[in-house]
């Protein structure tokens, strides 16, 4: 698939929340189709299944609608603004219908990442490098945590180890990453 | 005290942003957004975390999302009444019948809502005394939807709306949108808020920022309860 067909202009995307905040519902029908397979994609990767995910998207451009006036525009980055929106929905469908683990054998939504390109997002030009400096576990902790949502004890579960080490992993896996990011450092 | 307080709040804003901060805690800390401060630091830790978004093939949704959507935000009613005309228009006697007979029981009301076509099943008085009612909230069918008619206008600052939740009998309470200010108004719920409704015994109004509650729950106070009641 075209780049250009797979990420929709990010000003084009800025001036259809603009003009949502102002209930230009035209405005946001174009806005759902441009961004709602991505969020949904998104959504299936967290919740793992179709019928929760649809809900989940529901929820998202609901909340879109309603906050698309505190979309700060000029910060840019409408889509990372809007797949937050997604991943906090997702949390919240999670804790409301006590979704317990699903073992992966057993999924088949889950969305394939070996087709897409990376880099979809903007990140600070010495993210890679801060991440390489963690240690292998607390890379999975994180990872798990936000691109699956895992809990801390479905972690634990997952990786096969201790909670208490999961949670120490992922606090000093933070605080780590910030230290690292705070310093202007370039990738060699 | 004060720089390990803000240690503190950092490591519950990096904890929420990252998707760890679950349950209670994570309720209790989006109490703390409306703090200009806390919500600078999450969003500080949304832009550094940005970088584990992970590649996507983009999937279609399918075409139920979109009504979902439009029918829980009303839009259908901003866009072309297609549906509506033609329905009246097939059968517009039967529907000025219904629509006589709607007003001739509820009384004159301003907007003109397409009558429901569900019987009420449960009804909550919104009232501040037995004199002072608010809102009358009618639940049809099975929860499948809800029916709005404003008594009496309640007061509402400007910058705020008034929000409509189901308060499960687990004291989650779920939203059911935002609460009109004038005539009747009709409501299809969807699957998690007619889930919601089955487990409720009581319903509220909350005070919230304009457009609803930027959180899952209530941020406001509380200022109305009611009980519902099978009718």
């Amino acid at each position: 698939m075209d780049r250009t067909d797979a990420l929709p202009p990010e000003i084009e995307l800025a001036q259809l929340l603009q003009r949502c905040a102002a209930q230009d519902s035209a405005a946001f029908r174009a806005l759902y189709d441009k961004t709602s397979p991505i969020l949904f994609a998104r959504l299936l990767r967290m919740l793992r299944r179709r019928s929760v995910a649809e809900e989940a998207l529901q929820d998202v451009y609901v909340r879109i609608w309603q906050r698309a006036a505190q979309f700060e525009a000029h910060r840019g980055r409408p889509l990372a603004w809007m797949v937050t929106i997604a991943r906090y929905c997702a949390i919240d469908l999670m804790r409301r219908e006590r979704l317990t683990l699903v073992p992966d054998e057993q999924i088949a939504d889950v969305p394939d990442e070996s087709a897409a390109e990376p880099g979809e997002f903007d990140k600070p030009g010495n993210f890679d490098f801060c991440i390489g400096q963690l240690n292998e576990n607390t890379r999975k902790c994180l990872t798990l945590a936000f691109v699956e949502g895992r809990s801390h004890d479905e972690i634990a579960r997952l990786t096969t180890s201790p909670l208490g080490s999961v949670k120490s992993w992922i606090r000093r896996g933070l605080l780590a990453l910030k230290q690292c990011l705070a310093v202007e450092r370039q990738p060699t | 005290m004060k720089s390990r307080n803000h240690e503190l709040v950092d490591r519950l804003a990096a904890e929420y942003a990252l998707g760890t901060l679950r349950g209670r805690a994570r309720r209790r800390f989006e109490r703390w957004l409306v703090s200009p401060q806390v919500g600078a630091l999450v969003k500080a830790w949304e832009e550094r975390l940005e970088g584990l978004e992970p590649p996507l093939q983009p999937v279609a949704p399918p075409a139920t999302v979109w009504r979902g959507i439009e029918d829980r935000l009303e839009l259908r009613k901003a866009r072309s009444p297609s549906r509506w005309m033609a329905m009246t228009a097939i059968a517009a006697t039967v529907v000025l019948t219904a629509l006589f007979a709607f007003f001739a029981l509820r009384g004159p009301s301003g907007d003109v809502a397409p009558p429901p076509q569900l019987a009420a099943t449960q009804l909550g008085l919104l009232a501040a005394d037995p004199q002072t009612i608010y809102w009358r909230v009618e639940v049809l069918g099975e929860n499948q939807e809800i029916s709005l008619h404003v008594h009496q206008v309640h007061e509402l600052p400007a910058g705020k709306s008034h929000e409509l939740w189901a308060l499960r009998d687990d004291g989650t309470p779920v939203s059911l949108g935002l609460m009109p200010h004038t005539g009747d108004h009709h409501r299809v719920l969807t699957a998690s808020q007619r889930e919601a409704l089955a487990r409720s015994k009581q319903i509220a109004v909350t005070l919230e920022p304009e457009g609803g509650s930027p959180t899952a729950g209530p941020t406001g106070p509380v200022l109305l309860v009611a009980p519902l009641s099978a009718v």
